[in-house]
């Protein structure tokens, strides 16, 4: 899936199970897990972390019900679904938290009067 | 690289969620004060609901006030959920101790978004919430001066007790000096 990434999109944040990307061009935020990619607006983005901060985990863990081994998120202005595994909530909020750090730092540079280096 | 949230709006996610739980806040006292208007309604104290309705209409005012302003500024506000309230009190002077706990945490609350404020530099939002601050300055000691009268009118002048206390208001604002 990372191979044929568009030359506008900029990388923001990456782990071994999947990457997100900003793209100026058009405004959005892109993520690539399970073999997927979808993107977000800016206030998208934020709605999908908070939803997948919120699910409770420690319940998944505990419980022996079968309803409780998967969770199913919808994502925001899309037909698409996340079914997800305790691993992959686990996996996927690494991801978006370590998206959403780079993103306050970019932030708080740009107050400063600062910019990230462009991509070569 | 853009900054993609900044563009959408100036208010930091810490301080819209801080706002959209004070939105929920706002709507369960409002709740809260009705259900005590109810209560009041039913035990024959028409002055005192007329004062509790009124109330409850503020306290909605209040939060869409908040609504309204974080659609302004781009950012995304939550219609809350309002949880069931108490609607059976055991006395009139309970309904006013209520009254003076849920004013005291809500001004708790408005202090301490203030400080998120600072913390994020979100000056226009610190901004709007001083008139939160003069507002609950007023409600809590209408709340106190309640509570003081009934300490003071003795019990068996119901009615004199009943127009009394919904004609407290607080008319020394000293902000609006």
């Amino acid at each position: 899936m990372t191979s044929n990434v568009p030359t506008t999109y900029q990388e923001v944040f990456r782990t071994d199970k999947g990457v997100v990307y900003q793209c100026d061009a058009s405004y959005r935020l892109i993520l690539e897990f399970w073999n997927t990619r979808t993107q977000f607006s800016a206030r998208d983005f934020a709605h999908f972390r908070r939803m997948v901060e919120t699910i409770d985990i420690r319940q998944m863990a505990l419980s022996t019900a079968a309803s409780d081994d998967v969770e199913i998120l919808t994502l925001p202005r899309s037909e698409r679904c996340y079914v997800l595994t305790l691993c992959e909530i686990v996996h996927l909020r690494e991801l978006l938290n370590g998206a959403k750090l780079m993103l306050d730092l970019n932030s708080m540079l740009r107050e400063c009067g600062c910019t990230l280096p462009q991509p070569a | 690289m853009k900054d993609l949230a900044r563009l959408r709006t100036a208010i930091k996610e810490s301080v819209e969620l801080a706002l959209n739980q004070q939105i929920q806040m706002e709507m369960v006292s409002s709740s809260k004060y009705l259900a005590m208007a109810g209560w009041c309604d039913r035990n024959g104290l028409d002055h005192c609901a007329g004062f509790f309705y009124k109330q409850s209409d503020e306290e909605r005012h209040h939060a869409m006030k908040l609504f309204h302003y974080l659609c302004d500024q781009g950012a995304t506000a939550y219609s809350p959920e309002v949880p069931a309230v108490a609607q059976e009190f055991d006395s009139l002077r309970s309904v006013f101790e209520g009254a003076l706990e849920q004013e005291v945490s809500v001004t708790d609350s408005i202090n301490r978004i203030i400080g998120i404020c600072r913390r994020e530099s979100d000056y226009a939002t610190e901004e709007l919430l001083k008139w939160y601050v003069k507002e609950q300055m007023e409600e809590e000691y209408i709340a106190r001066r309640c509570l003081e009268l009934i300490d003071q009118i003795p019990s068996d002048q119901i009615y004199y007790l009943d127009k009394k206390l919904a004609s407290v208001t607080y008319d020394g604002n000293v902000f609006d000096e």
